[in-house]
């Protein structure tokens, strides 16, 4: 039973109905972060300071680039969920709410194709 | 009513029976109208100070960490001029800086997303281990940044 205002349900005010697959996809993304976060450390710190030949020779291993893809993912699904709720947190106008949600979506998407698409390109060798 | 020692007459035209205080008496005294957990106002907490600085890295890493890392990516997928000339600006002042503070931001979030993982499976919820946790958190998240800051530069 609904203790809402049929209006107010129209108006999309109160619980979206998405909290706990938005809860639960924010734990899987960062255990997969946490698992992830190794290889980045050792990455960043091997390749600090290099040159365009070491960078690009250690980007065209199949195992960097499927690391690299699969981090791009959960890091920008981590980071689109978590910005989700720091703008439903703070932003009250509800057309920049809106806008902002939107924006983080896209942004957050195109990120992880423009990261994977780059990925391959230095795998592939291109 | 007693602002300080001084104890406060409020004449009773200032008073609304249903709103309570009229607005102009209420002007002199600056507080806050809800916990705000910043400034002088709130007492230092471990908790809700590790609570701020997670979301507070999150969102550093979101608008600054995160793009770097894409930019890198990009940068050495365009070849060696584009890379180069992130490497140069990554070797200068400010872009050390922004590597100190996104090393830091990546281990501080790290340890806090544990915490929140470890709270999610029911266990250290107590008082007295959220807050050992806590100090734990900064103490390892410090640690860690300077190791890879040592073994980076």
């Amino acid at each position: 039973m609904s203790m809402q205002n049929p209006l107010a349900r129209v108006r999309g005010k109160g619980s979206s109905g998405g909290g706990v697959h938005h809860w639960r996809s924010q734990r899987y993304s960062s255990l997969v972060l946490l698992l992830t976060t190794a290889w980045l450390l050792w990455l960043g710190v091997s390749l600090a300071g290099a040159d365009y030949a070491t960078a690009s020779a250690a980007m065209s291993s199949p195992v960097n680039a499927g690391m690299a893809i699969l981090m791009a993912g959960a890091i920008f699904y981590h980071t689109q969920l978590g910005l989700q709720v720091v703008i439903e947190d703070y932003v009250h106008i509800a057309a920049l709410e809106f806008a902002l949600l939107i924006f983080v979506r896209f942004a957050c998407l195109i990120a992880f194709l423009i990261s994977a698409i780059a990925a391959l390109k230095l795998v592939v060798g291109a | 009513m007693a602002i300080g020692k001084r104890p406060v007459v409020v004449p009773i035209s200032n008073v609304n029976i249903t709103k309570g205080l009229k607005p102009q008496t209420m002007s002199t005294s600056k507080r806050p109208i809800s916990p705000y957990m910043l400034g002088p106002y709130y007492k230092f907490q471990i908790t809700s100070a590790l609570s701020i600085l997670n979301r507070l890295t999150g969102v550093f890493m979101s608008v600054v960490t995160a793009p770097l890392l894409l930019c890198w990516l990009i940068a050495l997928a365009s070849g060696e001029g584009k890379y180069n000339a992130l490497s140069a600006w990554l070797g200068s002042g400010l872009g050390k800086l922004v590597i100190a503070a996104s090393v830091f931001s990546f281990s501080f979030h790290l340890f806090g997303g544990i915490r929140h993982l470890i709270w999610d499976a029911g266990w250290m919820m107590e008082m007295p281990q959220v807050k050992a946790s806590g100090w734990l958190a900064v103490i390892g998240s410090v640690l860690l940044s300077l190791i890879v800051l040592g073994a980076g530069l």
